[in-house]
């Protein structure tokens, strides 16, 4: 069964030789992060859901991009693996949740992208093992299952107890997507509210695009460090996004656009996928040109005025 | 004087589903309708239950009205006890915290294993295919009692389900252990939009305990494509009530977009 897969001293080896622990202005446009950081072939993992605080603008400039042949770790996914079959780009899937909607259902039946099944849980797992430098990490969810028989999972044995144990093997990815609330122009990162596998996909990836709602002072952090979600020296890129998990929300900065999100979820076919695609990200030359062209000031006023939930996001 | 009342067969899932739980237990709560039901039981039944969610949301108390589609916006995990991920939450799980879990099910088995990643065809090449797992099978793997929540229709219920994503019994006692998944856990009930069924305690086979008033234990049974064991004594399920309708259309879903469904009706 294919996976995707290198030796924890490999990874090791690349994050000694090719990750720089300078803090160095990492500020650089989507258009840069994305393609000096994602090559064809790339396995990529993003934090969190189209819905809240995906990294929605690096996606769509991923798309614009025309990047080939991605494999996605799908966890938590709703319409990124839609969009990414759709567009072309992704051809692989570790599923996670597979998405929303009836295009990628279709696409999977249609033989357009291949599946793999690990669970959220299985997912989550080998991403902690890959950020644990450990070629592999034992469970005990999953068995019995028949995830067990599309997955490269494995059941053993356990060493210590002789009962059957699940074993995942690490998932180092070549790029992680994190859209954050606040970052500085070195990578320090903050997310408000819950997350996926934040900084374990940071710490298990070769590169980290942060794109980011707030550039703030690097002194911040360190006048605050319980609220570090990601320290500079994992990130490779930061992008400053404003809006850039839309059209889902950023937990108290701006609520889901439901309206935008209705279309998505109603794209049934490839004509309605083309038309979505031309519409919203092949027609604009990046993010800035989305926001002012397609969704405009008047909508992202009120989305921010909907977010009426602040308490506990600071 | 019995006065005639109508619902759709959704409220009718929900309500059920939230009469279930104990007070001052513990609750790993799945994507979509079992999102509603820990709502509507938290405020009517048992306020002292705390919830969980996959995303990293321990504790949550949603804001009314639901948002639906998505779990970890600042809606659904406001007035959180903790804030944390993936990881940290299936630990609650896996070591021994998760009093109870509910999912949700394209199929479910005699067994109570469940299905919701594709029907039909093969794996490679299905004829239709869902979302898949999510954490759901991590939820069926490790909470000490998991609730299976699902339409009563008859393809749903299958003597084999064509994948299991989520595991029930597998294939009969012992079995779950067998396999290496922690010991006394299980299904426990299953939910649907007619009766209740619970697993026969020797066999673990699913055994039908109570139906909608009106509706004869044959009604169901006939609808489904396996034959379940029936208990000596079948209860009656009483309909949702005023309160379990009144906060499920006017607070927890005005839209109505979550509990539309079929139209039932049954005397109250």
């Amino acid at each position: 069964m294919e996976y995707r897969f290198e030796h924890p001293d490999e990874f090791r080896a690349f994050v000694r030789d090719r990750k720089s622990r300078k803090p160095f202005d990492k500020i650089c446009t989507a258009k840069e992060a994305v393609s000096r950081f994602v090559a064809d072939g790339d396995y990529i993992v993003y934090d969190f859901s189209s819905l809240t605080r995906g990294p929605q603008s690096l996606i769509r400039e991923v798309i614009r991009q025309k990047k080939k042949d991605l494999w996605i770790g799908a966890e938590f996914t709703l319409h990124e693996s839609a969009l990414l079959t759709g567009a072309g780009c992704a051809t692989r899937i570790d599923v996670g949740f597979l998405g929303y909607g009836n295009y990628i259902g279709q696409a999977v039946c249609d033989g357009r992208v291949k599946v793999y099944e690990w669970t959220n849980g299985g997912l989550a797992l080998r991403i902690l093992a890959g950020a644990r430098g450990v070629p592999f990490l034992p469970t005990r969810d999953l068995l019995g299952s028949d995830n067990l028989s599309v997955s490269a999972a494995k059941v053993i044995p356990d060493p210590y107890t002789g009962l059957p144990v699940c074993l995942v093997p690490a998932l180092n990815p070549d790029v992680a997507f994190l859209h954050v609330h606040q970052a500085d122009i070195h990578g320090d990162a903050r997310i408000f509210g819950t997350n996926l596998f934040a900084l374990e996909a940071a710490l298990a990836s070769r590169r980290v695009i942060v794109s980011a709602e707030e550039i703030v002072e690097p002194d911040e952090f360190r006048k605050d460090p319980m609220r570090t979600t990601i320290p500079y020296f994992l990130v490779d890129a930061v992008v400053h996004a404003p809006f850039g998990a839309y059209p889902g929300a950023m937990p108290a900065r701006y609520e889901i656009d439901l309206e935008h999100v209705d279309r998505l979820n109603g794209i049934r076919n490839d004509d309605q996928m083309r038309k979505y695609l031309d519409e919203n990200i092949y027609s604009v030359a990046d993010h800035e040109e989305f926001l002012d062209k397609r969704v405009g000031a008047r909508r992202m006023k009120e989305l921010r005025r909907k977010a009426s939930i602040t308490e506990g996001y600071r | 004087m019995p006065r005639k009342v109508e619902f759709t067969d959704t409220e009718f899932m929900i309500a059920q589903g939230a009469r279930l739980l104990e007070d001052g237990k513990t609750f790993f709560v799945g994507w979509g309708i079992p999102q509603i039901v820990a709502i509507l039981e938290q405020k009517l039944y048992v306020p002292n239950v705390e919830q969980l969610f996959e995303c990293g949301a321990v504790g949550p108390q949603s804001v009314l009205p639901f948002v639906r589609g998505t779990m970890g916006g600042p809606q659904n995990t406001y007035r959180s006890l903790q804030w944390l991920n993936m990881n940290w939450a299936f630990s609650y799980s896996a070591s021994g915290y998760m009093d109870y879990g509910m999912l949700g099910a394209l199929q479910v088995d005699p067994y109570g294993n469940i299905n919701s990643t594709y029907l039909g065809g093969t794996f490679e090449k299905p004829e239709r295919r869902f979302a898949g797992s999510g954490g759901g099978n991590q939820v069926a793997s490790h909470c000490w009692r998991t609730v299976v929540i699902i339409k009563h229709e008859g393809r749903r219920f299958v003597p084999k389900v064509e994948f299991i994503t989520s595991p029930g019994y597998l294939t009969g006692p012992g079995a779950r252990e067998k396999a290496g998944l922690p010991k006394d856990t299980g299904p426990y009930r299953v939910v649907t939009s007619k009766a209740l069924f619970g697993f026969d305690e020797r066999t673990k086979e699913m055994t039908l305990l109570s139906v909608l008033r009106g509706i004869t234990p044959e009604e169901v049974v006939k609808e489904m494509a396996f034959r379940p064991r029936i208990a000596e004594t079948v209860t009656e399920i009483h309909p949702p009530t005023e309160d379990e309708l009144r906060l499920l259309r006017e607070e927890i879903d005005p839209s109505r977009i979550i509990i539309r469904g079929e139209k039932m009706t049954a005397i109250a």
